[in-house]
């Protein structure tokens, strides 16, 4: 279980030396008990503290890696239900599936588009994990050739699914010296398929239809010697798969529940319309680690890749609103320019002021990263450079005729260096408090 | 190997709420809809049962829209420039309840007049029997006349008013007081505000199976995980016990999701977003499902097909085997 | 059936039917008993002693259960049903049960306060040996060797000045001097000497300074004794360049902002040293040591020293152990050659305001969990025990010290420092330092101010003022609505003493800043609050808080009462700590290495409880328990 800071400060010196890089032991405990350091820095903690921490440290699900030349997906290592309780830390991998039974020319076409797919999303650059490749055939060798196909199209990792180890085996050689995650073991063929996953260093899914049956799989893999476990839980319905992962992670987290403690991987596969969106955004919202839809569609992978960003989210961080030049009550070039920082609340306060007063306005939004007016101004991050740089950023000069500036009345003092950035503006000092906005507009302006 | 499931045991409820009233309870509606009752966190069944479903609302106008998206306005072809017959349309898609969003101006640019407001919802309801939802135009001064008049023509049909909000609640709650009726509850998603204003509410005398709350929320890429994580630290609240979080929430994933360029438009944007229509029905239904599942009792949503793909979710998840 | 009822500061015993009020029986026996808050068991001004019989209290919410035990009641929520006698105590002392006043001290020297062991500085009373044919030695070494038989101190050092008046000292007073001698943390250093010996019993001059962002406090001291002969504090003349830390950084950047805030602080602290010197009759030059605390930004502004730094990202100061100082150095007008301390700080919002201040608390040495709370304009707290130390600033603005608020003043004569609004009449009585026409509120007026306007309904949860309530108290003013505390006919100004919405924002603020402040500090290592065991408030209000009061708006916790002491001043009481014993001065820099820094803006958990707390008393009533049971009654 994981300890507080207090209790992970009784294990240390508590000498204040510095060593670790911290002013003093209780704000190093602080960071352990956050996991924002490592117990190492600590020079001279004793043998039996670091046993007892490190005991603390061991994550309730394991991390697994997958990795495939260059490309690396990291899943587990999850230390919370709920993502306001602290974050989600590890983003599901969304993988596409192709089955051995599709022609070899579509396989090849279908992943290279899915593998060559990236979107923009505020700036960041979204693309899929890689491919689930599905043993449909039963048969080895076209098992191997589909692989192979997949591989001749993308670097990027692979699942492979049979429950034939024979099949299996001939897949795993059709990449050999990769470790690809094995899909899977269930209570048949758990023997053969963790030989194979030991052989080639690679994950294992297991496969139960009941928690009992895969918490029972479980330890007898871990024994022997496989540790890198993936469940697939065998609900494919969206309410009982939602029960299964939401009961897989309380066990992990709430009971330390070791057999459990794995990620779990999702499968998409929905015939209704718009069905497979709707149990992809399921499992990347509740908890699963792969994410394995049945095709690629980029209307369908955008959203998805969109909501794995939101959700994996650090909640932590200030809630920011883009920084940009908003329209409110449509105004028209003569209507005066309010500036304030892109801190949410801060919008929300002043744009739901001004919006509900029915007075028309422009709202410039300044980039103070995250932080409401007094702190940025405090912090350096919102000044009459910064506030002249949005201003010829968002080319404000070209959306007015009358170039009128309001600045928060917390920044009073900025008025007279903004009129020196701002040539031929007329910069006004507003109200404090955004709930004076609109009388300051009706009658100040 | 037996494994023992964990079952959370919480000391609070959500309230049990309904909407509309039958002529046998003083109103007009074929119908009511209740909501609310929840024991456990959303879907999970094998705590505790569900007692009611989540609800679809779609939304509505009192005249043609100037600002939605065409994909939109040809679903609904000529029904959108009547309240009336939107109303109808909307019912046979599949509505359980109504939301009729008041316009700041008529057609003609003039500020809507409360007997307009009043003719449109009072059409409204001769036109379907589902219970009705009314939002103002959501500026405070034309919420309080607009919603005021609607509220004293429709007395007794147990309508939601809103949008109520920290600035306008006692003119809201008032009128709801007087005239039998319910409100929603909006705060601009933080926990603490949301339960201020029910706070606040509460000490008007109104009854707390009158309210309902909107926390609000963004849409897929808007922020949607702020709404998201208030909506559950509010659920959890109200199962922790804590009375002024006990309300069903209603959000609206279809002004959200349509406001957005990913569902509003279909030129000038990226080829990696694909299909237009596609992707906006898919991004109204992903903000809708994504919020139900962290406690949303009522969805507000525009378009027909969402409306049916949510539905068959929701079908899905209440019909989970409760010993899953 | 009627009983007896004889109150000992009555004439006449009166008999009174079962069920009456025993206010309604004093009353009917000629007493004149204070009910500001019309009768309604919320302002505890009626309380007497029962000493005997039978009465039913429906209420005791103003007791404790230890005052209940003693046999204390409420007049106006006490019924009788039996003969009883009652004791009613004089007003004076009934106002200072119900507030914190018991704990604050009177300032005594350090118990076993010994200036030869514990004092730096030494006044010595020396006889020389005169030179003579035989005995050449210069006049420093003869000096020197005097010292040192008399004190074992070796002195190295002296200021080159002195050094030229050195001969002429000696010989005027015939080889009899008075020396005073620091043994400071290098090296003994002469800085002052005198012709002629000084009587014993005369007192050597010290001072003892805060520099508060809003309020410099000082105390002129006698070394030798521990007394403190004045104490004195005025508003920092810096106030007027802008009212927190990060505007006086920001001043101080641009132009000569820093010369002149330092000079504006120099100003303050003149006139303040020169106050206090006069009301003992001494001249300033006399002061041979000066401690100082003050937040980092203060003192590199008293010193000069650029603070851009403290304010940009990753927010260092440029120094938090200041090396000694003399008087010269600093530019005030105490002895040229006086030693300057300036205490230590730990970062750059936490500084050695705070670090003086858990000296004076005893914080550090504290067995159980114990909060220390410094209800001022950057609102810094300390959690801990002598095992650890946690502390976290926040700003909270100048409305609890009476600044930022339109008819604020400090906690001086003719501030109203306590009010009682009656909850039928909506009119409020007051309480007025030094018992003449008011003339403003000051922080714990304002505190005692809004909460009863939130228990009488004056204002609603959010803070919003109902405009609504049938009494010309409330109306709409220049700057929005407000509430009339003090006609103007009564008030020392002239014109009308008003509480605004703008006002009550602020304080709104500066409190929901505090609360958030300590319970994300506890929360940071998972404590709950009803979980501390003793709360020390400090603060530069007059006599005393309200501790009830500051409850009842959300500022202070709601545990039992027991648990708080309010300790006035502790970062001045900190330094004068440090200012008489050598020992102190070691613990604070103890403290500085052991404490223990949350940054607060790094952290989106403060933002949260602040907003939870911009609610009166507390978005989450679970909190507030007691104030929950007295608005429901």
């Amino acid at each position: 279980m994981a300890l507080s800071g207090i209790q992970i400060y009784k294990l240390l010196p508590q000498t204040n030396c510095k060593d670790c890089g911290y002013p003093t032991c209780l704000a190093f405990a602080m960071k352990l008990a956050a996991k924002q350091a490592e117990l190492s820095s600590c020079p001279h903690v004793s043998e039996e503290a670091k046993a007892q921490l490190s005991e603390a440290a061991e994550p309730p699900i394991r991390l697994v890696t997958l990795q495939a030349d260059g490309h690396e997906i990291k899943v587990g290592n999850e230390t919370v239900l709920f993502r306001h309780e602290k974050k989600f830390f590890n983003k599901p991998g969304l993988f596409i599936r192709v089955r051995d039974t599709d022609p070899a020319e579509d396989i090849r076409a279908q992943v290279a588009a899915a593998d060559s797919y990236r979107v923009n999303y505020v700036g960041m650059a979204l693309s899929l994990d890689g491919f689930a490749v599905e043993a449909t055939s039963g048969d080895p060798g076209a098992f191997a050739s589909a692989i192979s196909a997949v591989r001749a199209a993308s670097a990027r990792p692979l699942i492979l699914i049979s429950r034939d180890p024979a099949v299996m085996a001939a897949g795993l050689r059709a990449i050999d010296g990769e470790s690809p995650l094995i899909c899977g073991a269930d209570a048949a063929n758990w023997q053969a398929m963790a030989e194979l996953a030991r052989q080639h260093n690679a994950p294992l899914a297991v496969l139960g239809n009941s928690l009992d049956e895969l918490a029972e799989l479980t330890e007898k893999i871990k024994e022997t010697g496989v540790k890198d476990l993936v469940l697939d839980h065998g609900a494919r319905s969206l309410g009982a798969a939602l029960i299964r992962q939401t009961q897989i992670r309380r066990l992990a987290l709430k009971q330390n529940f070791r057999p459990l403690g794995f990620p779990i991987i999702a499968f998409a596969g929905n015939d209704a319309p718009g069905g497979q969106a709707v149990m992809a955004a399921q499992a990347i919202a509740k908890y699963a680690g792969f994410v394995v839809l049945d095709s690629f569609a980029p209307e369908t992978v955008y959203p998805l890749l969109v909501l794995r960003e939101n959700i994996y989210t650090d909640p932590q961080k200030p809630i920011q609103v883009q920084p940009a030049l908003y329209e409110i009550n449509n105004p028209s070039p003569e209507d005066p320019v309010l500036v304030t920082t892109n801190f949410s609340i801060t919008y929300f306060s002043v744009a739901n002021e001004v919006e509900s007063s029915g007075l028309p306005a422009w709202l410039l939004v300044t980039d103070a990263e995250g932080m409401s007016v007094l702190t940025a101004w405090a912090a350096g991050k919102f000044d009459a450079e910064r506030i002249a740089k949005a201003v010829k950023g968002f080319n404000v000069a070209d959306k007015v005729s009358r170039k009128r500036l309001v600045l928060p009345g917390h920044v009073a003092v900025l008025s007279g260096e903004l009129e020196e950035e701002l040539p031929g503006w007329e910069i006004r000092v507003g109200p404090r408090e955004a709930v004076d906005l609109p009388a300051f507009m009706k009658q100040a302006l | 190997m037996p494994v023992d499931i964990p079952k959370d045991k919480w000391p609070g409820a959500v309230r049990t709420i309904t909407l509309g009233a039958t002529p046998a309870e003083g109103g007009t509606r074929a119908r009511t809809v209740t909501v609310g009752g929840e024991k456990a966190l959303p879907y999970m069944h094998f705590e505790a049962e569900m007692p009611y479903r989540p609800v679809i609302a779609l939304e509505i106008k009192d005249r043609r829209p100037d600002d939605w998206s065409p994909l939109l306005l040809e679903e609904w072809g000529e029904a959108a420039s009547d309240p009336a017959s939107w109303a109808k349309a909307a019912e046979a898609a599949g509505a359980d309840l109504l939301v009729l969003a008041l316009s700041l101006t008529g057609a003609d640019g003039q500020p809507t007049t409360p007997a307009a407001a009043v003719a449109a919802a009072k059409a409204v309801l001769a036109a379907s029997g589902l219970p009705l939802i009314v939002f103002g135009p959501g500026q405070a001064e034309a919420d309080n006349t607009l919603l005021l008049a609607v509220a004293e023509a429709t007395k007794g049909e147990r309508l939601a008013l809103g949008i109520c909000e920290d600035k306008n609640y006692r003119t809201i709650v008032a009128a709801a007081l007087a005239n039998d009726h319910l409100v929603t509850a909006r705060t601009p998603m933080d926990v603490n505000l949301a339960k201020q204003l029910n706070i606040l509410i509460s000490d008007m005398g109104l009854p707390l199976d009158r309210i309902l709350m909107d926390p609000t929320t963004g849409a897929l890429g808007y922020g949607i995980e702020y709404g998201y994580s208030v909506m559950e630290r509010l659920r959890l609240a109200a199962l922790q016990g804590d009375a002024m979080t006990q309300f069903p929430m209603i959000v609206t994933p279809g002004f959200e999701a349509w406001k957005a360029k990913e569902a509003k438009v279909g030129q000038g944007v990226p080829a990696e977003w694909g299909n237009w229509r596609e992707r906006a029905i898919t991004w109204e239904t992903l903000t809708a499902v994504t919020l139900l599942e962290s406690g949303a009792d009522i969805v507000v949503l525009r378009h027909p097909e969402s409306v049916r793909r949510v539905r068959a979710a929701i079908d899905d998840l209440m019909t989970a085997p409760v010993t899953a | 059936m009627t009983h007896l009822v004889t109150f000992d500061a009555a004439l006449e015993p009166v008999r009174v039917p079962t069920g009456t009020l025993l206010s309604e029986a004093a009353r009917l026996a000629g007493l004149n008993l204070m009910q500001p808050c019309g009768g309604q068991g919320r302002c505890g001004r009626c309380a007497v002693r029962i000493i005997a019989g039978s009465a039913r209290r429906r209420s005791s919410l103003r007791l404790s259960a230890d005052d209940v035990a003693a046999g204390w009641a409420l007049a106006c929520q006490t019924v009788v049903e039996g003969d009883v006698t009652v004791a009613v105590p004089p007003q004076e002392s009934i106002e200072r049960r119900l507030t914190t006043d018991r704990t604050a001290r009177e300032v005594v020297a350090p118990p076993g306060y010994d200036p030869i062991r514990d004092q730096t500085i030494r006044r010595l009373n020396l006889t020389l040996p005169p030179p003579s044919l035989d005995d050449q030695t210069d006049d420093w070494s003869r000096l020197q060797t005097a010292i040192r038989q008399e004190s074992g101190l070796a002195v190295t050092r002296l200021d080159l000045d002195l050094l030229r008046r050195l001969g002429r000292i000696l010989r005027e007073g015939e080889w009899q001097v008075t020396a005073v001698v620091e043994d400071g943390p290098a090296e003994a250093r002469l800085i002052d000497l005198r012709s002629g010996h000084t009587p014993v019993e005369a007192p050597l001059w010290g001072a003892a300074i805060d520099i508060g962002t809003t309020t410099v406090t000082l105390w002129l001291v006698d070394l030798l004794t521990g007394r403190v002969a004045a104490q004195v504090a005025e508003y920092n003349g810096q106030i007027a360049r802008g009212e927190d830390v990060i505007s006086r950084i920001i001043y101080a950047s641009k132009n000569n902002g820093g010369q002149e805030l330092q000079q504006l602080v120099l100003e303050t602290i003149t006139a303040l040293l020169e106050a206090a010197c006069a009301r003992v009759g001494v001249s300033p030059s006399e002061v041979v040591k000066a401690t100082f605390a003050g937040n980092s930004t203060m003192i590199h502004l008293l010193l000069g020293i650029p603070a851009e730094s403290i304010r940009l990202m990753p927010f260092v100061t440029a120094v938090n152990h200041v090396p000694p100082l003399t008087g010269r150095d600093i530019g005030l007008p105490i002895h040229p050659a006086a030693a300057v301390d300036c205490l230590p700080g730990v970062a750059s919002y936490v500084g050695a305001d705070i670090t003086a201040g858990v000296l004076s608390s005893g914080l550090d040495d504290a067995e159980a969990a114990t909060l220390f709370i410094d209800i001022g304009t950057n609102g810094e707290t300390v959690l801990g025990n002598r095992e650890w130390l946690l502390t976290c600033a926040c700003s909270a603005g100048p409305a609890f010290e009476g600044a930022g608020v339109l008819h604020g003043m400090r906690a001086t004569r003719g501030a109203i420092e306590e009010v009682w609004i009656n909850g039928a009449t909506y009119e409020p009585t007051f309480r007025v330092i030094g018992g003449v026409p008011p003339r403003g509120l000051c922080g714990s007026g304002l505190i005692s101010l809004l909460a009863e306007m939130f228990l009488t309904g004056v204002v609603d949860k959010g803070g919003h003022i109902n405009t609504t309530l049938p009494t010309p108290r409330v109306r709409v003013g220049d700057h929005g609505p407000e509430y009339v505390v003090a006609w103007a006919a009564e008030s020392a100004t002239g014109s009308d003493i008003v509480i605004t919405a703008v006002d009550i924002d602020n304080l709104l603020r500066a409190k929901a800043a505090i609360y958030a402040g300590f319970s994300v500090l506890a929360d940071s290592i998972g404590m709950p609050l009803a979980d501390v065991d003793r709360v020390l408030v400090g603060g530069s209000f007059g006599q005393y808080i309200n501790v009830e009061k500051a409850v009842e708006i959300g500022l202070l916790p709601d545990i039992p009462w027991e648990r708080f002491s309010f300790l006035g001043n502790t970062a001045v009481r900190g330094a004068y700590l440090a200012l008489l014993d050598r020992a102190a001065r070691e613990r604070v820099r103890a403290i500085a290495s052991r404490l223990t820094y949350i940054e607060l803006s790094a952290d989106n958990r403060f933002y949260e409880a602040f907003t939870s707390a911009l609610f009166l008393p507390h978005t989450d009533l679970s909190r507030f328990p007691t104030v929950q049971a007295a608005r429901a009654t």
